[in-house]
């Protein structure tokens, strides 16, 4: 395959050293494309590239989602104005370093990226009325210092458990040290019964660090109303479902539930709020 | 996709004897015993980007410090006359979540092991894996031997403790050899190079289970240092091989009954062969593989707990 089959440049942006900021498709609670998909909204980016998913998925049919069908997509936007190329991707499912290499070719190389940001979810067992941190784990002491004012949280102590696997943030900020250039992976905490739904108050958490970091002066109200209907929302089926009020009151008093109170307020929160 | 070397030392007559991971890890546990005994230095290293992806990444205050891939070792150790070059391959490059290696890469690493093997000389290779049979894990191990040319079969045949596939009943000489530690076979024999896999026998009961089976493996070993001329202090491969028996009759005495009455039908069988069909049959096998499946879920559930 030659170079011009791996990816395609609709056409090359000219900004002066941007930030760059990456997420997957396959985010826990879809928290990522959310993020994403608003910056790209509320930015008025525009897509000016592509990496072209042969070679990094199989090519053995298509899965359907909401009853349609999906197929891998990696695309690159660009804010003109506020000097960011944004990044969303279907997880590649081989040759990853090939993969996020081409990531780096296009937006450091081209594009003169001077830092990275890799966002994405954790699942959590905190309750959704708690307050939304963003975690992070940084390539270098330099990205440490910028991340330093907007109160995140990077003192983590972690080695990956046997079985277990790095995630792909880890690996594309690894690569970009290797390069120089100053990454972080960014974590923000979502409970685990909201992974079925949506977790509005997780993707402003984000946007308020972007809009911070990058003077974006973005609008967020749609974000706000969002969190507010999904209050009202949760109010009510407490008011209809008193057992699930009392698991989520226990997991805000960090009071463990058993397996089975756990799977059934996942499952009837997500039920719930999947509700049209 | 490179080969990095350590050291690049003057070998005489050498045979290659690589391994990646399998069924009871028993060729890699085999194969790294040899070397860890005999104290092979370390050679070269395959790198590991494009075949891998990371296995582990260590985080001190919030920063990197490290990543890690998973090892694709070469090590050599000068015996006088026939030196020994060791491939130890901890992963196979598997494609698309497959555990065993298959498509472009993993016939690109075949090629990179082979291209060390003929950069220093060898003209003989050998791999090793697991052979799934109607056996009882009190039963010794077997080797099942598979070369890559016909030329080869008088010279196997004479190996102690070792069957053909054409020593099975009903197997007409045919089989699989799946993953790397067969592949590599195939790619030798393109390359004009001799090459046998040598395959322990593990018990049919045992094979979906993410346990070691080193009894096998000092069943591999046995018969590898025969076959190589090295003679080897067995010690180490012996207690591991009675720590495993030792664990796995425990584990055995917990089973329900009526599985430890059928898995005990395993004790008759001598010869695996088509033959012992009267012992064990193929709706017996199924049933019992499903009971001990449920039997070790239910036991991982109660460890959890």
């Amino acid at each position: 395959m030659n170079p011009e089959q791996v990816f395609r440049v609709h056409e090359s942006p000219r900004l002066k050293k941007p930030s760059l900021i990456a997420a997957w498709m396959e985010d826990a609670g879809k928290l990522g494309p959310q993020v994403i998909d608003f910056l790209v909204q509320k930015l008025d980016c525009r897509e000016f590239g592509e990496i072209l998913p042969e070679g990094f998925f199989p090519m053995a049919g298509v899965t359907v989602e909401d009853d349609v069908t999906q197929f891998p997509v990696s695309k690159f936007y660009v804010s003109d104005e506020h000097n960011l190329i944004i990044f969303l991707s279907n997880t590649p499912r081989t040759d990853w370093y090939r993969f996020l290499n081409i990531v780096l070719d296009i937006t450091h190389n081209e594009c003169g990226v001077k830092e990275i940001y890799a966002l994405g979810a954790m699942v959590s067992s905190a309750a959704h009325t708690m307050p939304r941190l963003i975690l992070s784990v940084v390539n270098s002491p330099q990205m440490k210092d910028i991340l330093n004012p907007y109160g995140i949280i990077s003192d983590m102590e972690y080695e990956t458990p046997p079985g277990q696997k790095p995630t792909i943030n880890s690996y594309l900020v690894w690569l970009a040290w290797k390069r120089g250039l100053p990454g972080a992976s960014l974590w923000v905490p979502v409970p685990y019964y909201l992974i079925q739904a949506e977790d509005p108050r997780a993707c402003k958490r984000y946007v308020d660090f972007f809009d911070r970091r990058f003077n974006l002066g973005i609008d967020t109200q749609e974000l706000d109303d969002h969190m507010s209907e999904q209050n009202v929302r949760i109010a009510r089926l407490f008011k209809e479902n008193p057992a699930v009020e009392g698991f989520v009151r226990r997991l805000e008093v960090n009071q463990p539930l058993e397996p089975e109170e756990s799977e059934r307020l996942a499952r009837e929160m997500g039920e719930y709020l999947n509700r049209p | 996709m490179g080969i990095r070397f350590i050291k690049e030392p003057e070998l005489i007559n050498p045979v290659m004897i690589a391994c990646w991971p399998g069924i009871g890890n028993i060729g890699l546990i085999a194969v790294d015993n040899m070397r860890r005994v005999l104290q092979a230095e370390e050679m070269a290293y395959i790198e590991p980007w494009d075949f891998f992806y990371p296995s582990r990444v260590i985080i001190h205050s919030g920063e990197i410090r490290e990543m890690q891939f998973p090892a694709s070792m070469f090590y050599f150790k000068k015996t006088g006359e026939r030196d020994l070059i060791f491939f130890i391959g901890e992963e196979q490059p598997a494609e698309g979540g497959r555990v065993y290696a298959e498509g472009s890469k993993a016939y690109a690493m075949a090629n990179l092991v082979l291209d060390i093997a003929e950069r220093f000389g060898c003209k003989r290779i050998y791999t090793s894996g697991a052979a799934v049979a109607p056996i009882h894990h009190t039963a010794r191990s077997r080797v099942w031997v598979v070369p890559n040319s016909k030329a080869l079969l008088p010279e196997v045949k004479k190996y102690d403790n070792c069957l053909l596939m054409s020593d099975i009943e009903g197997r007409g000489g045919q089989g699989n050899i799946t993953g790397l530690n067969g592949l590599l076979l195939g790619v030798a024999g393109r390359r004009g190079l001799e090459a046998v896999c040598m395959m322990g026998e593990i018990p049919v009961y045992l094979q979906g289970f993410p346990f070691p089976y080193p009894k096998a493996s000092k069943s591999v070993l046995e018969v590898l240092t025969s076959a190589l001329g090295v003679p080897m202090e067995m010690e180490s491969i012996n207690g591991l091989a009675e720590q495993s028996e030792f664990e796995l009759s425990s584990l055995y005495e917990k089973l329900p009954p009526e599985i430890k009455e059928q898995l005990d039908r395993l004790k008759q069988v001598l010869i695996a062969t088509e033959n012992n069909a009267g012992i064990i049959t193929e709706e017996d096998k199924k049933k019992i593989l499903e009971d001990i499946d449920k039997f070790f879920k239910k036991e991982g559930r109660e460890e959890q707990h």
